[in-house]
């Protein structure tokens, strides 16, 4: 009779674990991808802000597009006075809600800022006045910041004001 | 005397009976493929190429918002970013000049002009979609260059302008506490 040594008898048995697939090549390439995807993703929420064009107003017109124009049955204006016209008419740094048949309603600014708590009242009680109306038109003076000028058609669209148009008095070049 | 010594200690019984090492086991990582393989999908679902183009860009310091207006689904986008020293122009993230070129260099505005109109006329005739203008600037930004972007968009033939803000439901309870204040 043929005698093997122990080590050998171990040997011939199939004793091995089933092995785990080679997860390690995946692991690599994930760990290449999963970087470049995070430079890649915005973390920040970029919201988008659509402006329409208005057309003939304040010496300036604008092409048609966006959904804007309509009819100008009714026409809410918030004009946005720059600090430099301010000075030149001796008047206070603020906004200035012109509405047909109504005066023309200034929102003053406090401290150096434009009061946007004021202006979402006024906006709150002309759409309480006209339900339907959702078209007004913002003209802004140069001087006035961009920030402002976003924070002010922003105003108008949470209070249901979705065609906001946009005027500038300046000379157009084109 | 060396013969009997070696037979000694070669005696079966007195071997020394070399233990067996467990094997190292492998670094188990099924767990963390797992996780990883959540956030690629997390991650490939978020990203897309519309995502890039109106990627925050950390020089600029948006205003923030309330409202959030969606891109149109077929739009040919052109975005124009407004640092408070430069302008960068289009996908290709062209430098244009200083935001002062577009009140003062007839030649910029001009060259503006003809880009705008360019790109307006590829997104009509080529990717049969809606010309947009992406405007990206900076808070402290004047409007009146914004004002001569809007301009030049318009008179490129561009049918609607986004503005990209910062979305912040809160903006305005936050503004009046510091106006308050």
């Amino acid at each position: 009779m043929r005698q093997y040594r122990p080590s050998a008898m171990r040997q011939q048995k199939s004793q091995t674990v089933p092995q785990e697939p080679n997860l390690v090549p995946i692991m690599n390439l994930f760990l290449a991808i999963i970087p470049m995807l995070l430079m890649m993703v915005v973390i920040s929420q970029i919201a988008l802000l659509a402006l329409n064009f208005s057309q003939g107003e304040s010496g300036v017109s604008y092409g048609q597009g966006g959904g804007g124009g309509g009819a100008k049955t009714e026409k809410v204006e918030i004009h946005i006075l720059g600090e430099q016209y301010a000075q030149e008419n001796n008047t206070t740094l603020g906004m200035e809600i012109r509405e047909p048949g109504f005066k023309p309603m200034t929102i003053s600014a406090i401290n150096g800022y434009y009061d946007y708590v004021t202006l979402n009242k006024t906006l709150q009680e002309i759409r309480s006045r006209k339900g339907t109306l959702s078209d007004i038109t913002v003209l802004v003076h140069p001087d006035v910041l961009y920030g402002d000028l976003m924070k002010t058609i922003d105003i108008c669209k949470v209070n249901g004001f979705t065609q906001v148009h946009y005027t500038a008095t300046k000379v157009e070049y084109y | 005397m060396q013969i009997l010594d070696k037979l000694k200690s070669s005696n079966k019984s007195e071997r020394r009976v070399r233990k067996k090492f467990e094997e190292a086991k492998g670094l188990s990582i099924t767990s963390l493929m797992d996780v990883l393989t959540i956030i690629l999908v997390f991650l490939v679902k978020n990203i897309s190429t519309e995502v890039i183009k109106i990627s925050a860009e950390p020089n600029i310091t948006y205003p923030h918002t309330i409202t959030n207006d969606k891109l149109l689904e077929k739009a040919g986008t052109t975005p124009i970013k407004i640092f408070p020293d430069r302008v960068v122009v289009g996908t290709e993230a062209l430098e244009y000049g200083s935001p002062a070129d577009l009140l003062t260099n007839a030649q910029k505005r001009n060259d503006l002009l003809t880009y705008l109109k360019k790109e307006a006329e590829d997104i009509i005739q080529h990717q049969k979609a809606e010309t947009c203008l992406l405007v990206q600037a900076d808070y402290s930004i004047p409007c009146e260059y914004i004002t001569e972007i809007v301009r030049a968009a318009t008179a490129a033939g561009y049918s609607y302008i986004y503005f990209a803000t910062l979305e912040d439901a809160d903006w305005l309870k936050k503004y009046s506490v510091s106006l308050a204040e």
